[in-house]
């Protein structure tokens, strides 16, 4: 192998290491899958308690996860698109898992809460006629 | 002599001329930016002047080169016999000298269009360089620079509570730390090894410009001045060379001109041309 091609293969290597950091796509609309499956599951009526706590047992570290991958997602930096933009305006709703563990709440008074659902604002409610 | 000499001359000049139409046609169309920006600083100037080397017009810059050099060594040898020659040959071999020059010349003239040409194409490529380096940077969109500090504000948020995740949701027996966790975490211990290498290894050293390290984008802005300060040299070298052309066309006036004057001088017929001149025939006693 002469210099040349030497000097060719060590740029190619260059090339191959840097695009092989390139981020896998979609990292942001599986987390928004995985957490729409999961709040739905912890609004749902069709639920028994136990089958709704096992669900909910087997989706956090998934969604642990998932927003971990989001977050350590370097195609994601600086992407101007709506979907980024919306998920890291409101980071208490697009990471559910850790923004709840943060707060010492459970993941649906998280949500609720986000929602502007709180236990007072439940308790002082009425039900009534429009 | 003279005749053949000249054509002898023009034959040089023409067999020049072909490639010339060939090397006027030569391109550059250097790599991709996209691929130049991720190389490392120090890298840059090589890659782009390999890739130049390789190139039809980088081939054809080394060609012109190559010819001035043995026109220059020619014209020198020939300098040298006409110093020592005399009379017929002299005028001969300086008509030569003013052949080769004149060829030399439009070598010269053909290699700087060459030249500015590559250099049109590098000025061309560093502004491509710069823009994507601009690009990469983050743009000076608003919007985007206000999703840059939210995704940095959210990161150092995330970072204070993964601990806290991985206490409450991993440590029990039931909850296991998840397989992305466990090989995340080797990869980033071999990442931060590879990365340590990386960081000390001598082809990966930041550019230095007068001995002080410079980020990419200066040191590719320094590329862009070494370029427009060669492309504003290549404009001196022009006016050289029409000095040259210049000087070698009063020679070849001068040397037309002592060509006449001895034939002139060398007639037998006596110059009669004027009354007074001829004078003495009326007055001669027959």
């Amino acid at each position: 192998m002469n210099k040349a091609n030497l000097i060719t293969a060590a740029a190619c290597a260059i090339l191959v290491a840097v695009s092989a950091t390139s981020a896998t796509a979609g990292t942001l609309e599986n987390l928004e899958r995985e957490r729409a499956i999961t709040l739905s599951n912890l609004i749902s009526d069709d639920l028994s308690p136990i089958e709704r706590q096992d669900r909910l047992r087997n989706a956090k570290p998934r969604l642990v996860d998932l927003e971990r991958m989001v977050m350590r997602d370097p195609s994601l930096k600086g992407k101007n698109t709506p979907d980024v933009r919306r998920a890291f305006s409101n980071y208490d709703m697009t990471f559910l898992m850790h923004a709840s563990v943060e707060k010492d709440r459970t993941l649906i008074d998280h949500w609720f809460e986000q929602m502007g659902v709180t236990t007072s604002s439940l308790m002082s409610a009425s039900v009534g006629r429009r | 002599m003279k005749k053949s000499i000249l054509l002898a001359g023009i034959a040089v000049v023409s067999v020049l001329a072909v490639p010339n139409i060939v090397m006027a046609d030569a391109k550059w169309q250097p790599q991709s930016v996209e691929r130049l920006v991720k190389l490392p600083a120090t890298y840059l100037t090589k890659s782009i002047d390999q890739d130049f080397r390789r190139s039809e017009l980088g081939q054809a810059v080394i060609g012109a080169e190559k010819n001035i050099g043995l026109k220059a060594q020619s014209l020198g040898e020939l300098n040298d016999a006409v110093t020592i020659a005399d009379g017929e040959v002299k005028t001969e071999l300086r008509h030569r000298v003013l052949v080769e020059k004149h060829a030399y010349l439009e070598l010269m003239a053909d290699r700087n269009d060459l030249r500015r040409k590559q250099l049109l194409t590098k000025r061309r490529l560093l502004d491509k360089l710069l823009n994507e380096i601009a690009d990469q940077k983050g743009s000076d969109n608003p919007r985007q620079r206000a999703l840059i500090a939210k995704q940095e504000e959210a990161q150092n948020r995330f970072e204070s509570s993964i601990s806290k995740v991985d206490i409450q949701l991993f440590n029990s027996v039931d909850a296991p730390q998840s397989k992305y966790g466990k090989k995340y975490a080797e990869n980033m211990s071999a990442i931060e090894k590879l990365a340590q290498k990386i960081d000390s290894h001598q082809m990966n050293e930041s550019a230095k410009l007068n001995g002080k390290a410079v980020t990419q984008e200066e040191y590719v802005r320094a590329l862009m001045a070494d370029t427009e300060s060669e492309l504003a040299i290549l404009q001196q070298e022009e006016t050289i060379l029409g000095y040259m052309a210049k000087l070698v066309a009063l020679d070849a006036m001068a040397l037309s001109e002592e060509g006449l004057n001895a034939e002139i001088a060398d007639s037998d017929i006596p110059d009669m041309s004027s009354p007074a001149a001829s004078v003495d025939l009326f007055i001669a006693s027959n």
